[in-house]
């Protein structure tokens, strides 16, 4: 009797274990697919790149590879054109984000009011952010044409100075920064709204009580409650807009006199315009690294509070 | 009679709208106020859909109109000649031929890696999964420039250059991390308890995924679809590093067909523009009730 549940209970120590097992292996074998498509196309690349960043190679010879140390790394501190564009991406990126975070939350504002036709806005004004960067870029381009683009009929009229923006020195970076803010500004809108849509309105009827005004239910209610998503906009977007290349590469390709070149169009310049996969390498390690300690410093921060 | 009925239904109606209005109105803002958020919605309207708007009315007119320093066109410049210009060149009906393919293959294979992956992150509990998360994750926040230059090293010693197979993967590759990280969210908020209804009944744990998880994850699937279609859809990148010739490119370097170093045939670039906009905007418009309610929930918990 005595063995025969000690048995029944080994049995069952057994089941429990290799079902354990075998969902343990399971939960492995799903996500095995993504593990190799990702370690293949994405980690090692990325670690290759970053070995890269320590050797001298050329594309047209990437067999032949010599260590080089950090000779890459030294050779950008007397990069004038390396410098300009690691100062052209931070201001571009804090320019349009900054920018982005206002204006989405303006919109946010309005978009969350509880009036007709405002699921269809909501919609409409995510247009931007959906059709492809090229065609964003042709758009913007063509409205800035010389006498027969839209902007520059309208700056006619109103007896304003027209040219082709993209090919002026001064304009052409903070064309840069509006194509940014025109795309993206939707998306930060709907997701602040969103966060704003599920603060409790019993919380803005307490501060109401409390004999806050508009401003100051903004500031202490709405605020806080959205900081979380705000950080993740936030981080996204900085991320997303250091390291964009298309914007750009496709509209100015860097110029002109190099006033809109950022890190990315630089790199890939490098690499695949002058062959030094090396050194490209190098200033896409600073990329990274730049990111990465953005990204830990920010999340940091926002932990604290 | 017929008609009678319908107009007096008409009228009842509107007037309903109308009084839904006032409620609306006296419940939540006062008129002064909508009207105010109406005049601040306009302005960002204008802003963010006049330039896109103005683009589509710009192909529908002739060549001569493009380029006056007219912004209105009469009756007798609009013209559909532009959207039969561009259809009927051969390299533009190859690229979106090649798009299509390209971007539909993307997001099954991508819709399935994530799937698996995401049923697995959501359901099993093993040693590594939240770092396999963050690893995910973490990937976001890499500069293309960077994994590029290897990329096209390794994408060539595996023959995969110039081939659709080749961008496929990439592009798969791009999207998955998205994909995994929505589905999971999804499928997070299906309550555990169906499952184990599910395996009281005799299911394994891959027929929970395919009869209870997944139909019950359809809009998920959707956004994830929609996502990956469109990263698929609208990358120049990638296509431009791994397409050395005509045969595997895709719509965005259609617009270049109509352009050369120093001329650009406007009236047909931006036509050519339209025409590869159009596929995600209609796909965004089937999904974006859920897109929109996913960056509220779905996209933006966790963590």
């Amino acid at each position: 009797m005595a063995t025969n549940t000690s048995q029944s209970r080994t049995a069952r120590y057994g089941e429990e274990f290799k079902s354990f097992l075998s969902e343990t292996w399971l939960g492995y074998a799903l996500i095995l697919p993504a593990v190799i498509l990702l370690a293949a196309i994405i980690f090692y690349p990325t670690l290759r790149g970053v070995q890269m960043a320590f050797l001298e190679v050329s594309l047209l010879q990437p067999g032949q590879e010599e260590l080089v140390g950090l000779e890459n790394f030294a050779e950008m501190v007397n990069d004038a054109v390396f410098r300009t564009a690691l100062w052209q991406t931070v201001l571009l990126t804090a320019l349009a984000v900054s920018i982005q975070y206002l204006l989405g939350m303006a919109l946010a504002l309005v978009l969350k009011e509880k009036l007709p036709g405002m699921r269809i806005f909501r919609s409409l004004s995510m247009v931007s952010w959906v059709l492809p960067i090229i065609v964003m870029v042709i758009l913007f381009r063509f409205m800035v044409q010389n006498g027969f683009g839209p902007a520059n009929i309208v700056l006619d009229a109103l007896g304003l100075e027209t040219t082709y923006w993209f090919g002026d020195p001064e304009m052409a970076f903070p064309l840069i920064v509006l194509m940014h803010v025109w795309r993206n500004v939707p998306f930060y809108a709907i997701a602040l709204m969103a966060a704003m849509n599920s603060i409790p309105e019993t919380q803005y009827e307490a501060a109401r009580l409390d004999g806050a005004g508009a401003l100051q239910r903004f500031r202490h209610v709405t605020l806080p409650q959205i900081s979380y998503v705000s950080m993740i906009m936030i981080v996204l977007h900085v991320i997303f807009t250091f390291n964009n290349f298309e914007i750009v590469y496709l509209s100015t390709g860097g110029g002109p006199l190099g006033n809109t070149e950022v890190l990315a169009t630089y790199v890939y310049k490098t690499a695949f315009e002058t062959y030094a996969l090396g050194y490209a390498a190098s200033m896409g390690v600073v990329m990274l690294v730049l990111m990465l300690v953005f990204t830990t410093v920010y999340v940091k921060l926002e932990d604290m509070d | 009679m017929a008609t009678e009925t319908d107009a007096v239904d008409g009228r009842t109606e509107s007037a309903n709208t109308v009084s839904r209005f006032d409620r609306w109105l006296d419940e939540e803002t006062s008129p002064r106020r909508a009207l105010a958020v109406y005049a601040v919605l306009g302005v960002f309207m204008l802003f963010l859909l006049l330039p896109v708007v103005y683009m589509v009315l710009a192909t529908f007119t002739n060549r001569s109109f493009l380029y006056s320093s007219a912004l209105i066109p009469s009756l007798s410049d609009l013209t559909l000649a532009n959207y039969v210009n561009v259809l009927s060149t051969g390299a533009f009906q190859r690229y979106f031929v090649n798009s299509t393919i390209i971007a539909s293959a993307t997001t099954v294979l991508t819709l399935t890696v994530g799937t698996l992956a995401g049923y697995s992150l959501s359901r099993f509990e093993y040693p590594g999964r939240d770092s396999l998360l963050l690893a995910f994750l973490g990937t976001q926040m890499l500069p293309y420039v960077l994994i590029l230059i290897p990329f096209f090293l390794l994408m060539f010693t595996l023959g995969l250059i110039n081939s659709h197979l080749g961008i496929i993967i990439a592009h798969s590759v791009i999207a998955t991390p998205l994909a995994i990280w929505l589905l999971k969210g999804y499928f997070d908020d299906i309550p555990e308890s169906l499952d184990e209804a599910a395996k009281m009944d005799g299911c394994s744990q891959l027929d929970i995924l395919v009869r209870v998880v997944l139909p019950l994850s359809l809009p998920g699937l959707a956004v994830a679809g929609f996502y990956t279609f469109t990263i698929s859809w609208n990358d120049f990148l990638l296509v431009s590093v791994l397409s050395q010739t005509g045969a595997t490119r895709t719509l965005p370097f259609g617009l270049q067909l109509f352009q050369s170093q120093n001329q650009v045939a406007w009236h047909l670039v931006l036509t050519a523009a339209t025409i590869t906009m159009i596929p995600v905007i209609v796909l965004f418009a089937a999904v974006q009730q859920w897109v929109v309610k996913g960056l509220a929930s779905g996209g933006m918990k966790g963590a």
